[in-house]
């Protein structure tokens, strides 16, 4: 296997987190709700700057939603930051009620998206958000893979009509295109074009679906298209019929494969009538113990080595 | 709006005949409409400044049912202010394209602030639009959330306590129903909620504590509100009486949610008219 990709690493939360305070000077109803997790969060520099604008409820997740969506009945756009498992379980009924009935401006911010809290253990992993956010009329989910993406997907937060749940990994991340890369909420990012089979991920999973497909090039002459769908709900449709053409479509997700990306795929797969072979990978449906995030990935089989493995059984190659 | 403590007796009378009317046709959450029916009177009929012609008037006070189950109460306390009619409400609730539910929604009632019924969620919401109120300036008007006294159970409720001394959310008026009675029984049986009075006040809040069915009691609660541009959230404990003016339901943990006859209705309003 080959991995051709600049390895400069980047973290998400740094980037989201830091870039809250850019968000607070190009908008002035941009408000910033915590629950005793601002350094975690990389939230300080905001709470720092814009002191009247940053709320710390404490170790009260139900509150910091209730208490944001509060915030956005009166005109303000409140970014609402946790760990993902606390915000999307603990605060669910909050999310489901006090935001996404009202169809408020509320940004849910979940950082250690997936199994990425891994050696912090099951209850710092979210494996289920997105099955639980996804299941909420009006809300946008949204898992954000790399630098650039994350600054574009944030800018376009500012006006963007309804709530918005915003995964992101604590694992490190890599620049994934080129700068001048168009990110679009609703419209996945294509990283690497291909016709030979297609891997629909998002989130921390890009990095290593572009390393599976840039050594199946190397080892087969393989073109497999990678396909970034930052954006899982609502899904981006043709992009899936488009991926299915290819004949070989692997959906690799850092979630259960219950009601993640996989799930939302094989219902567009199922409604368009697409015809092509068909892997859901993700975790498997238990819970397993603590261990380091690119660890788990590879016993899930989504980490680089298992997405090559994958492909190479679906495409028939030895 | 009303002035006198003669003129909102009456009107209490007025909301709890409408109240009657509605649950000789549709089953309502009587007991609590019926219990917390003289604090709604006041608060919408002497202290909160609301216009009915303009929803999104900025220099409305806020207000947020936390008991979303008495959303009757609320919608006849807003026809008496001119929102819709008190025979829109009768005609309306619980019908199938209707504006009025058994919790109140704001996708059909735009008089609705805040679509409540699950408990706990109106008060950390109402602490929400007090920060905002604050924040953008507004020295004037307050958020009112009315609660129960079951509601009192859920953490939610704690956690937004804390934070409406911390941010000093002088403008929230938490407004709690304390009937004694929740779905299951008397409120000391099912939890051990003891001194609510007390519990808010060791939170930081300033509490008043009265006769939650005596509108002269009430009237004065709200004349003493400090300005709210003050740095302490209030609560209002409330004693109360569920169901409150109808004998056979007074007390009566089974009729939290109930339907009477025509009969009934009428006798009822008879012994309301004599209370006056």
């Amino acid at each position: 296997m080959s991995v051709a990709l600049n390895d400069e690493k980047y973290f998400l939360r740094d980037i989201i987190g830091n870039y809250m305070y850019d968000l607070g000077v190009k908008n002035d109803k941009v408000m910033l709700v915590n629950a005793d997790l601002m350094g975690t969060c990389r939230n300080r520099k905001f709470a720092e700057e814009f002191p009247d604008r940053a709320f710390n409820v404490g170790i009260a997740e139900q509150n910091m939603v209730s208490f944001a969506a509060g915030l956005a009945h009166e005109g303000y756009i409140p970014y609402a930051f946790s760990m993902a498992p606390f915000l999307t379980m603990r605060a669910c009924e909050q999310c489901r009620t006090d935001v996404a009935y009202a169809n408020l401006n509320v940004r849910m911010m979940g950082t250690y998206a997936g199994l990425s809290g891994g050696i912090s253990g099951a209850t710092h992993w979210s494996i289920e958000d997105v099955a639980i956010m996804a299941a909420m009329p009006n809300v946008t989910v949204v898992e954000v893979s790399e630098p650039n993406q994350a600054v574009q997907i944030m800018d376009q937060s500012l006006d963007f009509k309804g709530p918005m749940y915003i995964r992101s990994s604590v694992e490190p991340v890599f620049k994934l295109y080129d700068d001048d890369y168009k990110h679009k909420i609703g419209k996945a990012s294509i990283v690497k074009e291909g016709s030979d089979g297609a891997i629909i991920c998002s989130g921390v999973v890009v990095k290593y679906a572009l390393e599976a497909a840039n050594a199946l090039k190397a080892d087969y002459g393989k073109d497999i298209r990678v396909v970034d769908m930052h954006t899982i709900k609502p899904v981006d449709r043709e992009a899936v019929v488009s991926a299915a053409q290819t004949g070989n479509l692997i959906v690799a997700q850092d979630h259960n494969i219950y009601g993640g990306l996989g799930s939302i795929v094989a219902t567009v797969l199922a409604e368009e009538g697409c015809v092509t072979k068909f892997k859901n990978i993700g975790i498997s449906d238990v819970f397993v113990a603590m261990a380091h995030a690119p660890y788990l990935y590879g016993k899930f089989g989504y980490d680089a080595k298992g997405l090559y493995n994958s492909m190479k059984d679906m495409l028939g190659v030895k | 709006m009303l002035k006198t403590v003669d003129e909102l007796r009456r009107a209490a009378v007025e909301i709890r005949k409408n109240l009657l009317e509605l649950c000789s046709v549709q089953v309502i959450h009587i007991g609590g409409d019926l219990s917390v029916a003289d604090i709604m009177t006041v608060l919408w009929q002497y202290q909160m400044k609301y216009n009915p012609n303009d929803v999104n008037d900025e220099n409305r006070d806020r207000f947020v049912l936390s008991k979303g189950h008495a959303s009757a109460v609320t919608s006849f306390c807003q026809a008496a202010i001119g929102c819709f009619s008190k025979d829109d409400v009768i005609r309306e609730y619980a019908t199938d394209e209707g504006r009025f539910s058994m919790h109140s929604c704001n996708l059909v009632n735009p008089y609705v602030e805040v679509s409540t019924g699950s408990l706990g969620h109106g008060f950390p919401v109402a602490c929400g639009m007090a920060a905002a109120l604050k924040h953008k300036g507004n020295t004037e008007n307050r958020v009112y959330a009315v609660m129960g006294d079951g509601e009192q159970s859920e953490g939610s409720v704690w956690e937004a306590a804390m934070n409406a001394v911390r941010y000093k959310l002088g403008n929230l008026v938490a407004i709690v129903d304390f009937n004694g009675l929740e779905a299951d029984g008397r409120i000391e049986d099912v939890t051990a909620l003891g001194d609510i009075a007390e519990k808010y006040r060791v939170f930081g809040f300033n509490v008043l504590e009265f006769d939650g069915n005596d509108i002269a009691k009430i009237k004065e609660a709200f004349d003493s509100l400090p300005p709210a541009d003050s740095d302490v959230p209030t609560v209002f404990i409330c004693h109360t009486t569920k169901g409150k003016g109808v004998d056979f339901m007074e007390n009566q943990a089974r009729w939290h949610a109930g339907k009477i006859t025509k009969e009934q209705y009428e006798e009822c309003c008879k012994i309301l008219e004599e209370t006056l």
